[in-house]
């Protein structure tokens, strides 16, 4: 049983290790901050109504630093999906090709309002603890 | 420079292999994603009303290789539907997919099965007490002839040189140690399946 339980932390671990670290120290940690995020974003984006993959990443893109690849954005759709925080539905376009429309269930809803609180009571206390360093950056130039 | 046709062929060359890769989820799960991922592409490839070989290029490449797109899916979503449940069968189920995608899938799938098979036995062993209790309990075994000692959980055939360790003590126990074990496997397999997801890094573009 303890072995079995070793042999899972550590292939866990290994597989960490196997993910890409392309990014600097540095980079790493905004990574680590735009993923934070990224989950709120998707849910706040859809606030006002339902959006396809396509204006979501366009949303993002334009309302907020969050430049992510479609790579990331689409399964985390589906993830969303399957937790039951969003619901999709096909709508057909004048494009001529079908769409697959994502909007927030109640439960979405409900995230989106907690995750919006935690944010801004959060980014206060952050803004509030890092002034003094704005300032010397002010000073310096 | 390639023609329509050839880019055409770069689209769907691209989505079965996706498809193929998506072999966790079920069939209509992959459909689903296979027929928005094509939506998107074909809107994004689409400038000013013409499908262009460099557009359908990009929107490649802003999928991103397909081995990774679909590890991502196919561990995002398989995941995600075990945290909503707490049920032992859905997290099997759901930990035999993982365990089809990697190696910490299998090895989470190991220890699970131990946990819950341990947890039915001692369960078991409770409700049998009552119907057989001559045969039914923890029994100890000093094996004959060498000095390994061997313990029986449940029902025995003979119990001729055994010695019960429990009695009827079995009964409480065997309950309360069997759903401790059935709820501890499930806590166990939940937390890894957290904190493997969170260790998913987010690629930036």
């Amino acid at each position: 049983m303890l072995t079995a339980l070793y042999l899972v932390l550590h292939s866990i671990e290994e597989m960490k290790q196997m993910e890409p670290t392309n990014h600097e120290a540095g980079d790493k940690w905004e990574v680590q901050l735009r993923k934070g995020c990224l989950e709120l974003a998707i849910l706040a984006a859809l606030w006002e109504g339902r959006l396809y993959g396509l204006e979501i990443l366009r949303r993002l893109e334009s309302d907020s630093d969050l430049v992510v690849s479609e790579g990331t954005v689409y399964p985390l759709l589906s993830r969303l999906k399957a937790l039951e925080l969003l619901r999709s539905e096909w709508v057909e376009s004048d494009s001529g090709h079908p769409r697959k429309y994502y909007a927030l269930t109640a439960a979405g809803k409900k995230r989106a309002i907690e995750m919006a609180g935690t944010w801004a009571q959060f980014s206060a206390s952050m803004s509030k603890l890092i002034a003094p360093l704005e300032r010397k950056e002010k000073g310096n130039k | 420079m390639m023609t329509a046709a050839e880019s055409n062929q770069k689209v769907d060359a691209y989505l079965r292999r996706l498809n193929a890769l998506l072999r966790g989820m079920s069939k209509e799960d992959a459909h689903e994603i296979i027929e928005e991922l094509r939506a998107h592409i074909t809107e994004k490839a689409t400038v000013n009303g013409e499908v262009t070989t460099t557009a359908v290029d990009a929107a490649l490449a802003g999928l991103g290789d397909p081995d990774e797109l679909a590890a991502q899916y196919a561990t995002d979503a398989v995941l995600a539907r075990a945290e909503v449940s707490r049920s032992p069968v859905r997290i099997l189920k759901v930990l035999f997919r993982w365990a089809s995608l990697s190696v910490a899938g299998f090895f989470v799938l190991l220890g699970s099965l131990i946990g819950y098979s341990l947890g039915l036995a001692f369960i078991l062993s409770a409700l049998l007490k009552p119907f057989f209790p001559a045969r039914t309990g923890l029994w100890y075994f000093p094996a004959s002839g060498d000095s390994t000692i061997s313990l029986h959980l449940g029902v025995t055939g003979s119990a001729v040189n055994g010695r019960e360790l429990l009695g009827w003590w079995i009964v409480p126990i065997g309950l309360a140690v069997g759903s401790g074990l059935l709820m501890l496997t499930t806590q166990f397999a939940l937390w890894c399946v957290r904190r493997y997801r969170r260790s998913r890094v987010v690629r930036v573009r």
